[in-house]
């Protein structure tokens, strides 16, 4: 067990390691420096400035985004008349990728280029409003997909499965836009109030009714079209679970279809499940990005949207690395349950 | 997916799925011919549905609906068309490499891996000296002398004998590898970096896309590879190439043929997502995703969202009934 504990979380750092240097090294050699320094340089600089006192400024902006030093370990060596002239050149410890990642061990991840606000507190601020989406919809998927599942499992209605295969099918964006065309326009049915959070500051303890208000339009589209795998996968569990002979000798002692259907073929119908537990999270995190875009609500998704936009990479790398972290401590917890819930897994071999 | 998954009963509901993916293709592959307004009508914007000269109405611009949705269908599968076969080729690729090798059986002499390595190694560290002969042909070079290196060192039969490549280590790891972000927040997240285009958003697709397709080529393949016929033609001495081609890649066909339209499906929603939130296809290039994000900004006009959501629901769901049984209760909950 332990074995396979250190293992998992040596995978798990590892993979985390990887994706965040692959995309720091990515998003850092695009030619898109000029226009990260004009705007900086646009900001501090008088509008009639000569040539050189913008290069100047181009020049402090480097320096103070730390973008002066060599981006990696290896450079580029410049061309040379050298038979067999090596192509790469050693450039120590001074540079981007090192003081980045040094700095990120000690907790800190550094400034946006953007605003120049700590990204720490940024990524704080705007997850306040996105976890209580997400852990909303996740609850709510959960507890809606279960009885939905029985439900289908048992009556097997053609107009429902029909339904959800749509609404399935349909984009998640779609469905939010139909949701606001429907439930949130002046011309149609004005139920909910549209976009982003209302008047300044509404917060869960200050008026949650109002609060949650906004919310139910945003968590309704994640529930929407997140709900047909889990449920339509627990049906199909349970429909072949059902014909196995221990339901049946569970009916022949006397219990009722519903009752050995919640207690003998549920838990063995859940299993599979947990498969999507994994993915559920991190799948909410992803579709925050369509739904806070969509209805305006200052979060997670939203700033993640926004840095990629304005190449804002310190916010972007730390938002990406919380989702991958977030999501192999999903993949850990599901083996965890995995092995809780199977007792015939733990003695197998790895 | 097994054999009962492959017939699907072509009734009413099958044949109307085919006619309205034809019209829609017919759409893409005919949008010049229909003598559209072009440019914005200035004088009717935001015009309603059944206005002369606009038979869908008119977006806050005055740019016609109906030229959207046609231009917008040939995006759509401009988009989603090119990606689904290059991403299911690659996906068969290395499903059957990793699911027919596994780890141990695509052995490999010691002479070739070792030359193909100094050749590669000599290539990224050394640059040959500008301005000298060499320099264009340098690529060359490197692979000639690899290819120098490998019949020199199989004269001696310790670099003759072979180690096992481990194909099916290294496609998991692929795997795991892209799965550790949830699919649109890597798309959104690259794209948004690189230059919108057509082509760079085929292949950045592409790049994230095998994966269900050789998860689904990899457990076939697995299962085929056991089978008595199988083991006959190996016993036979065929030659792996033509135990590929002619035993293993016509018996996972069938899960291809399975897999195309669904990803199809998913990647035209993928498009219009993206182009919904601006990211990955230039902004000149009309899409049903950018009608959608017209009406989200004009709330009141109806026909912004309704009739591209009315084409999504229609593609979607008729790429579906082409592969999924018409009583879905009974067939498709069977399915694994």
């Amino acid at each position: 067990m332990a074995g396979r504990f250190f293992s998992q979380l040596g995978q798990t750092l590892l993979i985390s390691w990887g994706i965040i240097t692959l995309l720091f090294l990515l998003t850092r050699t695009l030619p898109n420096e000029q226009d990260l320094l004009a705007r900086f340089a646009s900001s501090s600089v008088p509008l009639a400035a000569s040539a050189q006192q913008l290069q100047v400024a181009q020049a402090q902006a480097r320096h103070r985004l730390g973008l002066d030093i060599p981006l990696f370990y290896l450079t580029q060596a410049d061309v040379s008349e050298a038979p067999l002239a090596p192509r790469w050149r050693w450039t120590g410890t001074q540079n981007q990728y090192h003081r980045w990642l040094s700095k990120l061990l000690q907790g800190d991840t550094g400034q946006s280029y953007r605003t120049g606000e700590p990204v720490g507190e940024l990524l704080r601020g705007s997850l306040y409003h996105t976890v209580s989406l997400t852990l909303l919809s996740a609850a709510l998927l959960a507890g809606l997909s279960l009885p939905l599942g029985i439900w289908l499992a048992v009556s097997g209605r053609r107009l429902a499965l029909a339904t959800l295969f749509a609404l399935d099918t349909l984009p998640l964006f779609v469905v939010a836009l139909l949701l606001l065309l429907f439930l949130a326009s002046p011309d149609m049915l004005a139920l909910f109030p549209a976009y982003g959070l209302g008047t300044d500051a509404v917060s869960f303890r200050s008026a949650p009714i109002n609060y949650l208000s906004y919310l139910v339009l945003p968590v309704a589209s994640l529930v929407l079209t997140g709900i047909t795998a889990p449920a339509v996968q627990l049906a199909g569990a349970l429909q072949v679970e059902i014909k196995k002979e221990y339901v049946l000798a569970a009916r022949a002692k006397g219990l009722s279809a519903a009752e050995a259907l919640r207690r003998h073929a549920l838990r063995n119908a859940l299993l599979p499940s947990i498969t999507l537990l994994t993915d559920l999270l991190p799948n909410l995190l992803a579709g925050s990005l369509v739904v806070e875009l969509i209805f305006a609500l200052p979060g997670f998704g939203r700033l993640l949207a926004e840095a990629a936009a304005a190449r804002d990479f310190p916010v972007l790398l730390a938002g990406v690395g919380l989702v991958v972290v977030v999501r192999q401590i999903s993949l850990w917890l599901a083996e965890a349950l995995y092995l809780l819930a199977d007792p015939r897994l733990r003695n197998r071999p790895a | 997916m097994t054999s009962t998954g492959l017939r699907t009963k072509r009734n009413w509901s099958w044949h109307l799925s085919l006619g309205w993916l034809l019209l829609l293709a017919a759409a893409a592959l005919l949008a010049d011919l229909f003598s559209l307004p072009t440019g914005p009508d200035l004088l009717r914007s935001n015009a309603a549905p059944l206005t002369p000269g606009h038979l869908l109405g008119t977006d806050s611009q005055g740019q016609d609906v109906l030229r959207g949705m046609l231009y917008g269908a040939r995006t759509a599968l401009l988009v989603s068309i090119p990606t689904t076969l290059l991403a299911s080729a690659l996906g068969t690729a290395l499903g059957v490499a990793a699911g027919y090798w596994g780890n141990t059986r695509l052995r490999i002499p010691k002479h070739w891996l070792g030359s193909v390595a100094v050749a590669l190694i000599f290539y990224i560290f050394f640059a040959a000296p500008a301005n000298s002969v060499l320099a264009g042909w340098w690529p060359w070079c490197t692979a000639g002398g690899g290819l120098l290196l490998s019949v020199a060192l199989s004269r001696f039969s310790q670099w003759r004998t072979t180690v096992a490549l481990p194909v099916d280590s290294l496609v998991s790891a692929a795997i795991v590898f892209l799965a550790a972000l949830p699919r649109l927040l890597l798309v959104v997240l690259v794209a948004t970096a690189v230059t919108p285009s057509v082509t760079t958003l085929v292949l950045l697709l592409t790049l994230t896309f095998w994966v269900p397709t050789a998860r689904l080529i990899r457990a076939e393949v697995r299962r085929i590879r056991w089978l008595p016929y199988l083991e006959a033609a190996v016993a036979l001495g065929l030659p792996a190439h033509q135990i590929l081609l002619r035993h293993v890649l016509p018996n996972c066909w069938h899960v291809v043929r399975t897999a195309v339209p669904l990803s199809l499906a998913i990647l035209i929603s993928l498009e219009t997502t993206l182009s919904f939130l601006g990211v990955g296809l230039p902004p000149e290039l009309p899409s049903w995703g950018r009608l959608l994000a017209a009406g989200r900004i004009a709330p009141s006009c109806w026909w912004l969202i309704v009739f591209p959501t009315i084409a999504l629901l229609l593609t979607a769901l008729s790429l579906r009934r082409l592969v999924a049984a018409p009583e879905p209760h009974s067939r498709v909950l069977q399915a694994p």
